[in-house]
């Protein structure tokens, strides 16, 4: 059964047509705060993206039922289910295959799918950061993740947001319609909601804070390179990937581009998990 | 399979606090120590009861610590100035005397405050920084045989040559023993887990010397029985992994859990709470000076500073285990605020690099708000282990500087 916040999709994008074989999989990447499914089917890649709310498990079967109504497929006929994510942990499915695999693996072999050149990736989810080393067949080289902090996540983003009036998805504009930058000193959610709250009282303009955070984020989540080390073809996974302000940041903190696919890097997570289960159906 | 010595340690260990009352009923003293170098050879000899103490992996007790130390020191340490404000550890309630050496100044540091808040009857053994110099071994030794002298005062006892020995050669024997015992659960079918034989030398904080070296021997022979005379370490299925790094006292089990969980074995650790006070150990003569050399010579403790990588005994046994245990992976597990072995993980990291392991640095502490992040990024680590084994077999350590 479809459920009206769970926006599904069939994926035109270029990078992964052709790819598929004629498996029928999914894989359920179940994060803090999205939810996102990935189903191959008919030789077709359908989406699925909604909020994780409460009860994970009834999410994931929502986001099944969602995927197999669009592709006009019924949950019998889904071979492998791999799950990943944060929610991982509270996932089964009783009736079908499948495995639980990390999201810093799904992450790594489905942008290695997308683009298989990347080496590096860069994901910002909901509640964390990560620096993934990716080797050449897609497996994870070496990892790193932020400790015990929200800076330069989800959640981080939409407190700022919220500091800011704007809608989460147009933070990434206001952020590149900056003048100059602001500098930011603190980039603990706590901290950098009231420094902001302080500048704009001092009245500094919302996008030259705003550019200030996202370079002070940027400037923390380097040093996750330097662990992992920073080859390219660097990609940016995660919900956070689609705030051009952010990418911007990176890119300049980094020093390097960043690649992008027309596929939604939110979903890339679900994507490598479809992957697997690919290789588990077989 | 289950070992039927096994269940005599925890019947040991349970007994222990009322055997401690009756002893003490009787005259004797407990000498309750903390750290790494208090070297319980002197305290057995002078006819007093050595008890090791600290636990870890309780918050409750960690706040409570808080309350008389700086948050800004690590977990262990909380928790153990936590066991003293609350008096309720039966090994702590029942020391007469605490023995706290100087290896980790912020431990240095809980003497004083049991001292000054709690009016616990302290002794201090300080531990030079500078142990691979003769001017540092020769105040070790000086600094042992008074701490032999003041234990010997506060109690009235004295240290007498033919006690010593026997006390060396009881330790000797334990520490061969069970180095014996660790090398059975690192086998590829053992019949001891590592966890079980991490209770077993967790038991030794507890039980009276003589008890423990007849439990140990007892159970290396119900070893021999069942896996042979020679345990032979080899490749098994699963991935096998190596805990460096902090403390990992009795209770603080929130990373092995997790590690075990998502299917990794532990096979060996370096840690002070481990395998690494068994090692090295050689007392060449029944004095306080050949104690005290004897522990200089051992496995140094991370807070003791060593500049040259490449003689530092603490990076070649790493290489040593990695390679001796078919270790496939190193979790290097510290505890938020223990500068110590946090600041010396880039020299392990570098090492492995050399060695071609993969290393995963935890940071953690007790509380339970990062298990989750913990589990992904053990279970992560585990995931990628696997796909190594896939894709090259184990990897074989080559040789590195330091070795």
């Amino acid at each position: 059964m479809s459920r009206p916040d769970i926006k599904v999709e069939k994926s035109q994008t270029k990078e992964i047509a052709g790819k598929q074989n004629g498996d029928t999989v999914i894989g359920i990447d179940i994060g803090s705060l999205g939810a996102k499914a990935v189903l191959i089917a008919n030789h077709s890649v359908y989406t699925a993206l909604g909020r994780t709310g409460l009860y994970m498990q009834e999410t994931a079967n929502d986001l099944i039922g969602s995927l197999t109504d669009a592709a006009g497929i019924k949950r019998s006929d889904v071979e492998y289910i791999v799950g990943t994510g944060y929610g991982r942990v509270a996932l089964e499915f009783p009736d079908t295959p499948s495995r639980i695999i990390t999201e810093i693996s799904c992450h790594a072999r489905g942008a290695h799918y997308l683009l298989p050149n990347t080496r590096t990736i860069v994901d910002m989810g909901g509640q964390d950061c990560k620096a993934i080393r990716v080797e050449d067949d897609g497996s994870v080289g070496d990892f790193a993740m932020n400790d015990k902090c929200a800076a330069g996540t989800g959640r981080f983003l939409e407190v700022m947001a919220n500091v800011f009036k704007v809608k989460l998805e147009d933070l990434g504009a206001l952020a590149l319609s900056a003048t100059e930058l602001v500098p930011v000193s603190s980039t603990c959610t706590v901290f950098a909601e009231s420094e902001t709250i302080s500048l704009l009282a001092r009245g500094e303009s919302p996008a030259n804070i705003l550019k200030g955070i996202n370079y002070a984020i940027a400037h923390r989540i380097g040093g996750m390179f330097a662990r992992v080390g920073l080859q390219t073809d660097i990609y940016f996974s995660g919900g956070v990937a689609k705030n051009s302000g952010m990418r911007a940041a990176l890119e300049e903190r980094l020093d390097a581009r960043i690649n992008s696919s027309d596929f939604d890097p939110q979903l890339v997570g679900a994507l490598g998990a479809a992957v697997y289960a690919t290789d588990y159906a077989n | 399979m289950s070992l039927s010595t096994l269940p005599k340690f925890k019947a040991a260990v349970a007994a222990r606090p009322a055997e401690l009352e009756q002893a003490r009923k009787n005259g004797r003293k407990v000498v309750g120590w903390l750290n790494y170098n208090t070297p319980e050879e002197i305290i057995h000899a002078l006819g007093l009861i050595p008890v090791q103490l600290g636990i870890g992996g309780d918050d409750k007790l960690v706040d409570l610590g808080g309350s008389f130390i700086s948050t800004k020191n690590c977990v262990y340490v909380r928790e153990t100035v936590g066991l003293f404000a609350e008096n309720k550890n039966p090994l702590v309630a029942l020391s007469d005397i605490i023995a706290v050496d100087a290896t980790c100044l912020q431990i240095y540091r809980v003497a004083e405050l049991i001292e000054y808040y709690f009016k616990r009857d302290v002794v201090i053994l300080d531990v030079p920084k500078n142990p691979t110099t003769s001017e540092g071994r020769t105040y070790f030794q000086k600094e042992v045989a008074a701490f032999a002298r003041v234990l010997g005062e506060k109690t009235g006892t004295k240290l007498g040559t033919a006690a010593l020995q026997k006390s060396i050669d009881l330790y000797r024997e334990i520490r061969a023993t069970v180095q014996e015992i660790y090398r059975y659960q690192a086998v590829a079918t053992p019949v001891i887990t590592w966890r079980e034989v991490r209770d077993v030398i967790h038991a030794r904080y507890s039980l009276d010397p003589v008890l423990y070296l007849q439990l140990v021997k007892e159970l290396r022979d119900e070893l021999h029985v069942l896996a042979g005379a020679t345990p032979y370490l080899e490749d098994s299925p699963e991935v096998r992994i190596m805990i460096s790094g902090s403390i990992l006292p009795p209770g603080d089990n929130k990373l092995i859990q997790l590690i075990e969980s998502n299917g990794g074995r532990i096979v060996v650790d370096d840690t002070w709470s481990g395998l690494v006070p068994f090692l090295y150990v050689d007392v060449k003569a029944p004095t306080p000076e050949a104690v005290a050399e004897a522990y200089l010579e051992r496995v140094p403790h991370g807070a003791l500073p060593h500049l040259d990588l490449k003689s530092d005994r603490r990076l070649k046994l790493q290489h040593e285990l990695v390679k001796e245990y078919h270790v496939d992976g190193v979790i290097y597990h510290t505890l938020r605020y223990c500068d110590p072995y946090t600041f010396k993980a880039n020299e392990t990291k570098e090492l492995l690099k050399q060695i071609k392991i993969p290393l995963l640095e935890i940071h953690t502490e007790y509380a339970g708000s990062d298990i989750e992040a913990i589990r992904t990024r053990a279970e992560a680590f585990i995931e990628l282990l696997r796909n190594r084994r896939k894709k090259f077999g184990q990897q074989k350590p080559k040789a590195a500087a330091v070795a």
